[in-house]
């Protein structure tokens, strides 16, 4: 299935790599954005990943591996970005709401956990969003972080003690 | 601040990440800003140094250049050959010239000197 994607399509034409790049901005897009909270740094970003799958397109052989490589490049660049600029830490609260409505829970508590999802360290704050924006498994990470399996379980229990932590503290009374 | 439940266990609370942190849309001009980027990228010089590199590598064109480059490389040879004939011949003429002027001005010496000898003579 993920093969023909790219056989139907072929990735060197340009609506070969215009399809290619509709079907994976928002992926791409996102990571960034929920890992720099910034919306023009994070297309910028974005954009950055595409120009680099553009010039590595002859070496990606199916649809999975574009994904997996788009996922593991968009890592790294957000670490480096960070690491580059020293963006300060951007409230949530600063940042637009998204443009799709909220399917269900409550706006106000969802920017919450983005803001305390943006406080976490590098590592967690990626991993936090390859598991639940991306829906990626333990060893599926590892995989794109290249750190070992239980790294990525560690940091993953640890983050969500964390949050629970932050969140009860945050909003007082309740236990979560 | 309002929170839907009061009592979150773990799934609630994965239920919630993946609301907070589920993808959101690129700006609507994003494909559009990449595939310009993308062509601006190779517009400029990899493309015109491809090409000519490109245009080299074509045998055909490679035998005519190696014939022009040999062709112009004798030629230049013949050349240099004959200015430094042309060269030699008008040092060899200079030379004549020198030689024949320095006989010419010891034959005037002698005869002046002749002259001063019969003037001296006849006085």
């Amino acid at each position: 299935m993920a093969e023909s994607a790219l056989a139907d399509h072929p990735p060197d034409t340009g609506t070969g790599f215009a399809d290619l790049v509709r079907r994976h901005q928002s992926m791409v897009f996102s990571i960034a954005l929920h890992f720099l909270t910034d919306r023009s740094a994070a297309e910028e970003l974005a954009q950055d990943v595409f120009l680099e799958l553009h010039a590595n397109l002859p070496t990606l052989k199916s649809e999975d591996h574009v994904r997996f490589w788009l996922h593991k490049v968009t890592a790294h660049r957000c670490i480096d970005y960070k690491r580059r600029r020293r963006l300060p830490q951007v409230s949530l609260e600063d940042v637009a709401e998204p443009s799709a409505p909220a399917p269900a829970g409550d706006p106000i508590f969802e920017r919450k956990l983005r803001h305390v999802i943006a406080s976490l360290p590098e590592k967690a704050r990626l991993i936090m969003i390859l598991r639940y924006q991306e829906d990626l498994g333990p060893k599926d990470i590892a995989e794109v972080l290249s750190v070992p399996v239980a790294t990525v379980k560690s940091y993953l229990q640890r983050s969500l003690a964390l949050l629970r932590e932050k969140l009860s503290r945050s909003i007082g009374e309740v236990t979560i | 601040m309002s929170v839907p439940n009061m009592h979150h266990d773990m799934n609630q609370i994965e239920e919630q990440l993946k609301n907070a942190l589920r993808r959101q849309d690129a700006p609507p001009d994003f494909t559009e800003q990449v595939l310009a980027r993308v062509a601006e990228h190779n517009s400029i010089p990899q493309v015109q140094h491809h090409s000519w590199r490109s245009f080299f590598t074509q045998p055909l064109v490679r035998r005519a250049a190696i014939t022009a480059t040999a062709a112009s490389l004798a030629l230049g040879g013949i050349h240099y050959r004959n200015v430094r004939r042309e060269r030699a011949k008008g040092e060899a003429a200079k030379q004549q010239l020198m030689l024949a002027l320095r006989i010419a001005g010891s034959k005037l010496q002698l005869a002046k000197a002749k002259i001063n000898e019969i003037n001296a003579t006849t006085n």
